[in-house]
């Protein structure tokens, strides 16, 4: 297997060769030292990676959800317009709510003219426009390339339309040239939420309040882990930020856990309210029936109420007995295959678990815009050397808030319980995968390809700008950003419809009728050609 | 501003009805046989104009980014761009290699033309392939002009003085796939020597095979845009196009090549000059496959009246397509109420003028607008038909105005890259899309429009409720 890796990365001219190597690592648990990657360092120019900017992370991914809010894109027409509706982080009006702009998309569209002379009066006009036509309660900036590079205040503008408008106006510079990849864009909008929104609400709270951090919505995931929390008795104070809203995460300080589902996005703001607020973390995943039923659990140990627990036990085996029928109608179909998988900062772990319950198994795993932590454990958080591209990016220094600083847990019970569940860690995704796998940090096209002639995955999960080339190498894609407009795929709900849509996609008639070519050796290009020739 | 101005100076665009130029630049060179592309800027802008066009296209879609970082912004990006090259050309040995620029690279002030010209100097002696850079800046125009402006650079930088010869040059606009692949049918059928350019018909639909290739089969071959110059004539389906954006104008002035601007194919009258133009130019009869096209399309035009004539439609698009649109709506009896296009183009709107100064009723033509303007129109006009691409689903989520989806991008159906809507055929096939929506959106509606005709003072019951969906989303 070694022997294969190598040959992948041989062809690489040889400074790639040395850079690439140390983005990937064939899982191997007997090995001396705990095994490292090099991960979050500048991409490879040219070679077609799949990460996307800061200008996505910030508003594509943590803040575009939020529906409450109108968010203005200030640039040229393009990144507002890429940016429009294209994640399904879906989103409804509840009881008492009025606004979702989330089917809108609002553009600076700056002209040449305005690179010349500066945008910000143009900023102001739009802002008054938009308060004119649809009186929001809040309004969000997000800056693209040129607005940074022409010297653009959006954050003097945002403070000018507070005080014009008596509404909530926050500023987020996301030029898209900032760190590395879009990751750098989810530190700079968790910093403005914690800025600006987290602390500002007072609602009360009850005794099993919890945040759901990392939580998108992506064809409604987070209503159906909502469902089963409300069941169970938790009051879900806030959710970032999938169908979230600043009228609910300004109250978010007041929750007494944070379940962090999406490690990598969120993190951040996890560990920033704890160390304002007092309030722990838990890293939980929702993805999957076993990893729901022991989420579920942690939760309740953390909480310690035998009413509480006994109530999880019986919700789990409500659920159970509704989805494990569907399942096992569908597992037979899928037991012995292989998956492979890369998406974003956290799907590429969470969704081995759930093709373990289907019985298959991971042979390759790899995130987009990770860090080393999200590979290796947050224990190695203190040994990342810090570079360039990662100072660029603020980091806040917050002291604990005077009024609203607690501690939910005794620090006894806190370190006895910190051995047990996952309190405020993350052990990332070596640990979970199996000997002689693969782990690869911002694989490319052309690697994609080796591995799918490599590894002969039964299936490749990815996003839309992966699918088709698996689909013409003859092997079936599923997108795990979009769901190809099917899920939710978490909870307990999710997983069934999880294992019916990838029993269904694996036994499709169309695998019948192609074949990849590694099952047809010899492979014939060469030859092929000669005769035409 | 005057209150009735119905293209209103706006500073906030709300849905746009356009995309930036770099993303129009990239599918002409997506056209040309063994080609890559590779953008000079922040790598957001190559992954969200990848991410565009594979959902478009149903297509793997692969696009270089020269990925700078902060660095970049302040020390340049020379480097990276340059470092890229190499990466690219070595891994996928292309033939030609498409340069973009984009907003960040043109607001730092970088030159992709030097650049590309350094690099070329500095690989003296290895073989490189063709560089054709065109600076590209987001600010600088929608995604049509980016489209024309990449053509006519691909043409000027590989036309070379040829002589004379007996092909024709067939400039096409932004059409799909199956369109490209209608026009070189008729091309053929016509028995006509061409080069056909750019040519997606196999690039961004490549058929299932085998083997996977990275570049995929098929393009223009850049020998053949070459010898452009030596044509006995072009023509341009590019009746919209600026003459400065224009590469069949650059032909006309610096190769001498007579240059036959017209718009699309689309419909009994364009298809017919289309043809004949071709006819005198070759001195080939139309023959008889074609002719019977043509009657079944007048047998449909002829059948359909009657359910055309209550079309009250919007269409919005490119200005090309627009523009086609536009003839093949007046030619049907549709009442074209609202046409608009997201781009800055005066051409269009004399075009449109002149197609429509006789109508009954004056339709409201729209320039560099957005679907919010485009709603706004439509709420007082009885509009009953949308045509174009899938963003104005708007119109049909908030206003239960059916949509017929064409143009770029469709990203909510699949086959974007199959639609096909030039030729008689095409046309044909585009008709009865366009009368059965009429057809089904009038018969959901009959029993609700009977119910309120009829029984004027009962309140609505809920039976007729819209399918609009809670969240408007899909």
């Amino acid at each position: 297997m070694k022997d294969h890796l190598s040959r992948i990365v041989d062809k690489y001219p040889a400074n790639i060769f040395k850079n690439r190597k140390e983005h990937i690592v064939l899982v191997d648990h007997d090995s001396e030292n705990p095994q490292t990657i090099t991960a979050n360092t500048r991409t490879i120019p040219g070679i077609i990676t799949s990460r996307g900017c800061c200008y996505a992370g910030c508003k594509g991914v943590v803040i575009g959800p939020i529906k409450d809010a109108i968010t203005i894109t200030h640039g040229p027409i393009g990144c507002g317009y890429y940016s429009w509706a294209t994640r399904r982080n879906k989103a409804r009006l509840e009881e008492g709510e009025t606004d979702n702009y989330l089917n809108y998309c609002f553009s600076t569209d700056l002209q040449e003219g305005d690179i010349v002379f500066g945008g910000e009066k143009k900023l102001k006009r739009a802002i008054k426009e938009v308060v004119e036509i649809f009186h929001p309660q809040n309004i969000m900036i997000c800056s693209t390339c040129p607005v940074g590079l022409i010297g653009d205040d959006i954050n003097a503008v945002a403070a000018w339309a507070e005080q014009e408008f008596h509404i909530k106006v926050l500023a987020f510079s996301c030029e898209g040239y900032k760190g590395v990849t879009q990751s750098a864009g989810h530190h700079i909008a968790n910093n403005g939420l914690i800025k600006n929104v987290v602390g500002t609400g007072n609602t009360v709270t009850g005794k099993y309040s919890v945040n759901l951090l990392g939580e998108y919505n992506i064809g409604g995931d987070s209503w159906e882990i909502e469902r089963v929390l409300t069941r169970i008795g938790y009051e879900v104070v806030s959710v970032m930020t999938g169908n979230g809203s600043i009228a609910k995460i300004k109250n978010a300080h007041l929750a007494n856990l944070n379940l962090v589902q999406c490690y990598r996005s969120i993190n951040y703001i996890a560990e920033m309210i704890q160390t304002k607020y007092g309030t722990d973390w838990l890293k939980v995943n929702f993805i999957g029936v076993q990893s729901c039923i022991e989420s579920l659990r942690d939760m309740a140990r953390y909480f310690d109420d035998p009413v509480l627990i006994a109530r999880t036990e019986e919700v789990i085996a409500e659920e159970l007995d509704e989805i494990m029928p569907v399942i096992n109608h569908y597992q037979p179909l899928c037991v012995g295959k292989t998956a492979a998988l890369f998406v974003g900062g956290s799907r590429a772990l969470h969704y081995q678990y759930l093709f373990q319950d289907l019985g298959m198994e991971t042979v390759l795993a790899g995130f987009e815009f990770a860090h080393r932590d999200d590979y290796e454990g947050s224990e190695v958080i203190p040994f990342i050397k810090e570079d360039a591209d990662s100072k660029n990016i603020e980091t806040l220094h917050l002291e604990p808030d005077e009024k609203h600083y607690r501690l939910v847990l005794s620090r006894e019970k806190y370190e006895t319980l910190k051995k047990q569940i996952p309190l405020n860690y993350f052990g990332g995704m070596i640990k979970v995968m199996k000997n002689n796998s693969v782990v690869i940090d911002d694989i490319n096209h052309y690697e994609i390809d080796e591995f799918l002639k490599l590894l002969k995955p039964d299936i490749f999960c990815a996003g839309i700008k992966e699918k088709y080339q698996i689909h013409k190498s003859g092997v079936f894609s599923k997108q795990l950003h979009s769901y190809d407009y099917t899920g939710p795929y978490a909870g307990f709900k999710g997983a069934a419809a999880f294992a019916r849509d990838i029993a269904l996609g694996l036994t499709a008639p169309v695998w019948n009728m192609i074949r990849p070519p590694w099952k047809t050796e010899p492979m014939l290009e060469g030859s092929l050609i000669k005769e035409v020739i | 501003m005057m209150k009735d101005d119905p293209n209103p100076v706006r500073s906030v665009a709300e849905n746009p009805c356009n995309m930036c130029m770099p993303l129009g630049a990239i599918i002409p060179f997506k056209g040309i046989e063994n080609c890559m592309v590779i953008i000079h800027g922040s790598q957001g802008c190559a992954t969200y104009m990848r991410r565009h066009m594979a959902e478009h296209f149903n297509e793997p879609v692969d696009i270089a980014s020269s990925s700078i970082t902060e660095r970049g912004t302040i020390y340049g990006g020379e480097a990276n761009l340059k470092h890229g090259l190499n990466n690219l050309i070595q891994l996928y040995q292309p033939a030609v290699v498409g340069i973009l620029s984009t907003c960040l690279a043109e607001t730092i002030g970088e030159d992709i033309v030097r650049i590309a010209g350094v690099f070329q100097e500095e690989q003296a002696g290895s073989e490189t392939p063709a560089m054709i850079p065109v600076p590209t800046p987001g600010y600088g125009g929608s995604h049509f002009e980016g489209y024309f402006l990449a053509l006519t650079g691909i043409v000027t930088a590989l036309a070379q003085p040829t002589r004379r010869h007996d092909r024709i040059n067939v400039l096409v606009p932004h059409i799909s796939p199956a369109d490209v692949r209608e026009i070189k049918r008729l091309l053929e059928l016509m028995q006509v020597q061409y080069t056909l350019l750019p040519d997606v018909s196999a690039t961004l639909d490549a058929p299932y095979t085998q083997i996977y290739r990275k570049i995929p089969a098929g393009g223009t071959v850049p020998a053949d845009i070459a010898a452009m110059p030596g044509a006995r004539a072009t023509i341009q389906f590019g009746a919209t196009v600026e003459d400065e954006l224009s590469p069949g104008k650059y032909l006309e002035i610096n190769h001498g090549v007579p240059l036959y601007n017209l718009s699309l194919p689309m419909g009994i009258v364009a298809c017919d000059r289309f043809l004949n133009l071709l006819e005198t130019l070759t001195g080939n009869e139309i023959p008889k496959q074609l002719l019977d096209e043509r009657g079944r399309l007048l047998d449909a035009m002829v059948d359909a009246h009657k359910y055309n004539r209550e079309g009250r439609a919007v269409v919005f698009g490119e200005p090309e397509m627009v523009y086609a649109l536009g003839q093949v709506l007046a030619e049907n009896g549709i009442t074209p109420v609202i046409l608009a296009t997201g781009s800055k183009s005066p051409r269009l709107k004399e075009l449109l003028l002149d197609l429509t100064a006789d109508n009954d009723e004056e339709p409201l033509i729209l320039i560099d607008s957005d679907f919010a303007q485009i709603r706004k129109h439509c709420a007082d006009k009885r509009i009953n038909l949308a045509i174009g691409n899938s963003d104005g689903r708007i119109l049909t989520e908030k206003d239960g105005i059916p949509l017929v989806r064409m143009g770029f991008p469709v990203h909510d159906r699949i086959g974007g890259q199959r639609i096909l809507t030039v030729g008689y055929t095409g046309t044909t096939q585009l008709l009865d899309l366009i009368t059965n929506t009429l057809l089904a959106n009038k018969l959901k509606h009959y029993r609700e429009n009977m119910y309120a005709k009829h029984f004027p003072f009962q309140p609505k019951t809920i039976m007729f409720k819209g399918e609009v969906s809670d969240d408007g989303q899909f």
